[in-house]
């Protein structure tokens, strides 16, 4: 709706219409409907843009984030997300090491994206060794999905949706943080006691 | 409403109580969207489920007797009990500890497989072989009952080939293919 209306206004511009021998490339690119079909940027590619001012000499070294992403994966989101929650956390030769032997089919599409994502820190944003970098977002997101008839026995029909899925990828540079040790009984309990210890009376003098 | 259907054939009987039911929801003709209505019990009607007329004109047939329940859910399962079930620690993927570096290659493998390149390699280089041994027969059933053996380039064959069937590969011998 919006983007109809969008494109309404471009179409009704008054510098358009002017008649002028020079006509500005841009104003020539219509804002259309159909923009997922052209290719509309995504947010997740957007991320990649950011540029942080130069930092000041006393300041600890900011570490590299690369964002990738691949979309519209022929693959259901909750078959995906048991690889991507697999993932999260290790460190990108270890991931690459538990995808190439697993036997699902997004393991392998998953791989290529890790990959991709590599050759992507080490060209573009200044990432020395490119086993130095983990997996500090890995999520998979719903694609468009598509009805379709299956057909039964009988006449019978139902609608089945192909489904697909999308993939994203946060690569971090350094070496993976240290997993959180478990809770322990003893943490809760002294998190209990220092929440009765914390109470008060309110309103009060 | 009650609707007694008079036919002998249960077959029959049983496609039109079908077809009735699929009329009285209004979902004919069949096309199973995404909002299932709440389940309730679910009858399954057996053949013989029509009382028999001549003994009981005056009460309604009691459903009770002839009708057998079916399992069917009673509630929707919300989204939260769903994601208990779905994120359990019994169906998340585990994590291999059985992966290792292949000696050879240094590409990755399991523990107790074979490595997948120097298999693939060992493939490939087999094939060749078959190629040459395929030019060399010229059909099927051409095998001879004789041993056969392998010399890459540069290599003569000695006395302990003496009656083999010997196949050139015009390459230099692979260092993985050891010479008897």
């Amino acid at each position: 709706g919006a983007a109809w209306a969008r494109g309404l206004l471009s179409w009704a511009r008054p510098e358009r219409w002017l008649a002028s021998g020079s006509l500005f490339p841009l104003s020539c690119i219509h804002t259309s409907t159909s923009l997922q079909q052209i290719g509309k940027i995504g947010k997740w590619e957007k991320k990649n843009r950011i540029v942080y001012p130069p930092q000041l000499p006393g300041e600890p070294r900011r570490p590299a984030e690369i964002y990738h992403c691949r979309r519209e994966i022929k693959y259901s989101k909750d078959k995906m997300w048991y690889l991507a929650k697999l993932i999260k956390g290790m460190s990108i030769d270890q991931a690459l090491a538990q995808l190439e032997f697993s036997d699902k089919k997004g393991a392998k599409v998953i791989k290529e994206v890790l990959l991709e994502a590599q050759e992507m820190a080490v060209r573009k944003h200044n990432v020395e060794f490119k086993s130095n970098l983990h997996i500090a977002e890995s999520q998979t997101g719903r694609g468009r999905y598509v009805k379709r008839v299956r057909c039964h026995g009988k006449g019978m029909f139902g609608m089945m949706k192909i489904s697909r899925c999308h993939y994203f990828v946060k690569l971090v540079e350094g070496p993976p943080p240290p997993p959180e040790p478990p809770k322990t009984g003893f943490d809760q309990a002294k998190e209990y006691v220092q929440q009765l210890r914390n109470r008060t009376l309110v309103h009060t003098l | 409403v009650l609707v007694l259907v008079r036919s002998p054939l249960p077959r029959l009987r049983a496609l039109l109580q079908r077809c009735w039911g699929r009329l009285e929801r209004g979902l004919w003709p069949s096309v199973f969207g995404g909002q299932s209505p709440p389940w309730g019990a679910a009858l399954a009607v057996q053949g013989l489920a029509l009382v028999p007329q001549g003994i009981n004109d005056a009460e309604a047939p009691s459903l009770l007797e002839s009708v057998v329940w079916m399992a069917a859910p009673k509630h929707r399962r919300t989204i939260e009990v769903n994601r208990c079930r779905r994120r359990n620690p019994n169906k998340l993927i585990e994590v291999k500890r059985n992966i290792d570096v292949c000696p050879e290659c240094g590409n990755l493998k399991q523990k107790h497989v074979l490595c997948g390149y120097c298999y693939a390699k060992v493939k490939e280089e087999t094939r060749l072989i078959r190629m040459e041994i395929y030019k060399k027969e010229g059909g099927p059933f051409n095998t001879p009952t004789v041993e056969t053996v392998v010399l890459y380039e540069g290599e003569k064959p000695t006395e302990k080939d003496e009656g083999k069937r010997i196949i050139e590969r015009a390459r230099k011998r692979p260092s993985w293919f050891v010479q008897n």
